[in-house]
C-alpha cells in the first residue's frame, strides 16, 4: 500500500487535459456552425422571397445581401472543416467503435434532413413562423404512414444497434445520465405547466414543444458528461 | 479516482486512440478515465489491468487506505 501510495504520488499532474481526445469543444462549434448555416439559408430564402415578392428580379442590392450572405455559409462551412481537422489530428486516428458510431450518426442527421426537407415541401412554403416549425397540418396518408414507420419501426432498431455496438460504456454513462434529466425535466415541467395553464398564466401546455424541450434536455446533459 | 493509466500509456508509446481499440472504447472514454471524469466499470477496469499485466490495484487508487478486516 505504501509503494502505492508513492507512485501515485508520483503522478504528474495532467499537462493539458484537453490537448488529446477532448472534442467536446470542437464538436460543440461545428454544432454551432450548422445552426448558424440553417438560419443563414433561412435568411437567403426570406430575402429572395421578399425581394421578389411583386414579381419583380432581384435587385442590386438584393444581389449583395444574398452574396453576404451566401460567404457567411462559406465561412461557416470552411470552420467546420477547420474544426473536423483539429478533431481527426487529436488523439490519433478514431477506433474502430467512433468510426460507427460516426456514421450512424451522420445517417441519422441525413435522414433528419430529408424528414425535413420534406415535411417544408409538403407544406408548401417555408414556415416564417417559429411556431409553424411544430406544424400539425394535415399530412398526405402514404407520408404520414411512412414516417410513422420509419420513426415507430426502423429507428428503434437504429437505436438498439447503436446502444449494443457503437457506443462505449462512458458514452452509455453519459446517454442514461441525460435521461435522467429529461425525465426529471418532464415529471416536474409538464405538471408545472399544466397547473400554471389552468390557472391561467400560460397558453394551453403544448405537447409538441415538451417534447422538443425533453430531447433537448437529454441531448445537453448527454453532450456535457460524454465531452465535459 | 486516481489512475495511472496516461503514465502506463505513456511509457507504451501508445496514443489515446491506440489505447482505444485495444479496449474498444472510444478515445474519449480514455480521455475522460485520465483525467479522472468517469471511473470505468469493473469489467472494463479488469479489462485494462489485464492489458497492462498489473492489478487493478495497481492502476487504480480510490483514496481509502483503511483495514477493512477490523
Amino acid at each position: 500500500m505504501v509503494s502505492m501510495e508513492i507512485q501515485m504520488a508520483d503522478l504528474p499532474e495532467l499537462e493539458t487535459p484537453e490537448a488529446e481526445g477532448n472534442i467536446g469543444r470542437s464538436l460543440a462549434w461545428i454544432t454551432v456552425a450548422a445552426i448558424g448555416m440553417i438560419f443563414t439559408a433561412g435568411a437567403i430564402v426570406g430575402v429572395i422571397a421578399a425581394a421578389t415578392e411583386d414579381g419583380q428580379a432581384l435587385s442590386l442590392k438584393a444581389f449583395a445581401i444574398i452574396g453576404a450572405l451566401v460567404a457567411i455559409i462559406g465561412a461557416l462551412i470552411y470552420a467546420q472543416w477547420n474544426l473536423a481537422r483539429r478533431i481527426r489530428i487529436g488523439g490519433g486516428p478514431m477506433t474502430t467503435r467512433e468510426k460507427l458510431n460516426r456514421n450512424i450518426m451522420v445517417g441519422c442527421g441525413l435522414l433528419g434532413a430529408v424528414i425535413g426537407a420534406t415535411l417544408v415541401a409538403t407544406d408548401g412554403s417555408i414556415p416564417s413562423d417559429p411556431q409553424t416549425m411544430f406544424s400539425d397540418s394535415p399530412l398526405p396518408l402514404a407520408l404520414a404512414v411512412l414516417l410513422a414507420v420509419f420513426w415507430g419501426v426502423i429507428m428503434p432498431v437504429i437505436a438498439w444497434f447503436w446502444h449494443t455496438r457503437a457506443i462505449d460504456e462512458q458514452e452509455a454513462n453519459a446517454y442514461r445520465d441525460g435521461g435522467y434529466y429529461a425525465a426529471y425535466g418532464y415529471l416536474m415541467g409538464a405538471p408545472t405547466w399544466w397547473f400554471l395553464w389552468r390557472g391561467g398564466l400560460l397558453p394551453e401546455p403544448n405537447g409538441t414543444l415538451i417534447f422538443c424541450l425533453f430531447a433537448i434536455i437529454w441531448t445537453a446533459v448527454w453532450f456535457w458528461k460524454k465531452y465535459r | 479516482m486516481q489512475n495511472r493509466l496516461r503514465v502506463l500509456r505513456a511509457e507504451r508509446q501508445w496514443s489515446q486512440a491506440e489505447l482505444g481499440e485495444r479496449l474498444d472504447v472510444s478515445r474519449q472514454a480514455v480521455n475522460a478515465i485520465e483525467t479522472r471524469k468517469y471511473d470505468p466499470s469493473l469489467p472494463l477496469a479488469f479489462k485494462i489491468a489485464r492489458l497492462f499485466g498489473m492489478s487493478i490495484e495497481e492502476i487504480f487508487n480510490d483514496g481509502f487506505d483503511g483495514d477493512t478486516n477490523g
